[in-house]
């Protein structure tokens, strides 16, 4: 059992770094890290020397605090990282599905379970990898440009950040064993992009969810959130939920995989 | 011995297999012949426990078979190119939990055994179709099946390739059961111990070669002359066939060689070759599909 799971989990960490994936990825979430406090602190200079504004222009800025700075960052990576992150994510199960890969696979005595959950581990392990890299650089800069932060705040954020991303991919892994890329992308990218710009228009009106995770975490800076416990056990549910449901349809469209693939 | 027992398959209301009954002995190579779409492929899965049958069990030695027992080549057989063969071997044997040590030995047999060994630690992206087809038999193999499903496995090849391939599967023949699907009737004649004729999902023939040679068998005078004048005038005469420069003559018209080579010797007839022709494999599979 344990040695089947650890073939399988190694032949993933070698996909990801082989096609490099380890690399840009954390590279993608330093860079969402890094510009807002950058450009934030720079904004009045980069107005000045490239805004072409007119003589006597003047414009005030809002002081910007260390915390809004790192909910900024957050929001980053909710909107841009999130699409890349579904984008390679839901096409995990579905592609070895389609090419005719999976029948290598599938003709050995491995579970479900097994092909379902080392998908889910090494998706997970390098989005979170790239999330807590990608707030270290964040962090790095506001500390240098806004001051200090609560240290232990900053670590319950980045541990929310990731119970958040285990969703994602347990979500994005679900559609892709349940649907084919194409439309396993199209639902995953409804579900979580979609779904985090749904509850920011219209969050207000309601307290308990995943999509909050995120604003709940960065909460964490300045005081505690009273809703944290509560939607913490929710999440927990869904994810569980999300990934019995994952393991049902990849054992539900294990015969589906394709035996004569375009040559 | 496996045994497969009123096995069907059905896909929705088609019926792709009727039900299926045979038996492979150990240490036999099975040929399963049948036209495009006859369900050989769907066969093949089905014993590699790949889709589910319909109905009907498959048996190694009176217990339901295991995944663990099966060696599977499928017809385009798909890796990941970012791996190398050695790597993927690796996989394979992970997943069959084998141990490290007993991995290590295996790969390395396989890989000589199949003729890779150079090639082990290069990406499957720079392997050629016929390498790729022998790293499909090193995944089958590896851990020591001992039923060997391939699917087309040289209907890709050259003639070099196929040659090669066979010779592989006469030295498996001692240690597993192989069953095999093709088209190429040629090849089935070289090394098959049985055949097993698929149509539209039926098994319509199942046996020896020798036996469906000798329940199918016609002999017949084959005459060839220099000219295809010659061959259509004695064709009426003795009532044959002509095929180009040659005129097929039936055994049942009573004619011997010694009768047919003093006829044609007194005539002083441009022979060019007398012979008797026995059916090839690929007429009986005319014959038998038809």
């Amino acid at each position: 059992m344990m040695q089947s799971l650890r073939a399988l989990l190694y032949k993933e960490w070698l996909d990801i770094v082989r096609s490099y994936k380890l690399l840009w990825m954390p590279l993608l979430f330093i860079f969402l890290g890094i510009s807002d406090p950058l450009t934030n602190y720079y904004m009045e200079d980069i107005f000045n020397a490239v805004g072409n504004m007119p003589e006597g222009f003047s414009m005030t800025f809002p002081d910007m605090t260390a915390e809004t700075i790192l909910l900024a960052s957050t929001n980053q990576f909710q909107s841009i990282g999130l699409s890349v992150l579904v984008a390679t994510t839901a096409s995990m199960i579905s592609r070895e599905r389609q090419n005719g890969q999976g029948i290598l696979l599938y003709v050995r005595p491995v579970s479900t379970v097994q092909i379902f959950l080392s998908k889910w581990i090494v998706a997970s392990a390098l989005a979170i990898f790239s999330s807590l890299v990608g707030y270290a650089a964040s962090l790095y800069y506001t500390i240098l440009l806004y001051g200090t932060v609560d240290a232990v705040g900053a670590i319950q954020m980045m541990a929310t950040y990731s119970l958040w991303l285990m969703i994602v991919c347990a979500i994005c892994l679900l559609c892709s064993a349940a649907f084919s890329t194409a439309v396993a992308i199209c639902v995953a990218i409804v579900c979580v992009p979609i779904g985090v710009m749904v509850d920011q228009l219209f969050g207000t009106y309601w307290h308990y969810s995943p999509y909050k995770l995120a604003t709940y975490g960065a909460e964490f800076l300045t005081k505690t959130s009273t809703y944290f416990m509560a939607t913490c056990m929710l999440s927990i549910s869904i994810l569980i939920v999300c990934i019995v449901l994952g393991i049902f349809f990849t054992k539900k469209n294990r015969q589906r995989v394709k035996s004569e693939a375009d040559r | 011995m496996i045994t497969a027992k009123n096995v069907t398959k059905n896909f929705g209301h088609a019926s792709v297999l009727k039900p299926l009954d045979f038996s492979l002995k150990p240490n036999t190579i099975t040929a399963l012949i049948g036209p495009n779409g006859s369900g050989k492929t769907t066969l093949l899965s089905i014993l590699a426990q790949i889709i589910p049958s319909t109905t009907g069990d498959i048996q190694l030695d009176g217990q339901p078979i295991q995944a663990a027992h099966i060696g599977f080549l499928p017809q385009y057989p798909k890796f990941y190119p970012w791996m190398n063969g050695y790597e993927f071997l690796q996989f394979v044997g992970g997943l069959h939990r084998m141990s490290k040590q007993k991995l290590r030995t295996r790969i390395d047999e396989v890989l000589q055994f199949v003729g890779l060994a150079d090639v082990g630690k290069k990406k499957i992206t720079t392997y050629s179709g016929g390498m790729k087809q022998r790293l499909g038999i090193a995944q089958a193999i590896l851990h020591e099946p001992k039923l060997l499903l391939l699917d087309e496995p040289v209907s890709a090849l050259d003639p070099m390739g196929r040659r090669d391939m066979f010779q592989l599967f006469e030295q498996l023949k001692q240690t597993m059961t192989i069953l095999y699907s093709t088209h190429i009737l040629n090849d089935a004649e070289q090394l098959t111990d049985q055949l097993l004729f698929l149509k539209k999902g039926e098994l319509i023939a199942q046996n020896t070669l020798e036996q469906i040679r000798a329940q199918y068998r016609e002999e017949q005078f084959a005459i060839t002359f220099l000219t295809s004048a010659d061959a259509t005038h004695y064709a009426a005469i003795f009532e044959g066939e002509v095929v180009g420069n040659t005129l097929f003559i039936s055994k049942e018209s009573g004619q011997t060689m010694p009768s047919l080579m003093r006829y044609f010797a007194d005539e002083r007839a441009d022979v060019e070759k007398l012979e008797v022709r026995t059916t090839s494999l690929e007429e009986i599979f005319m014959k038998v599909m038809i």
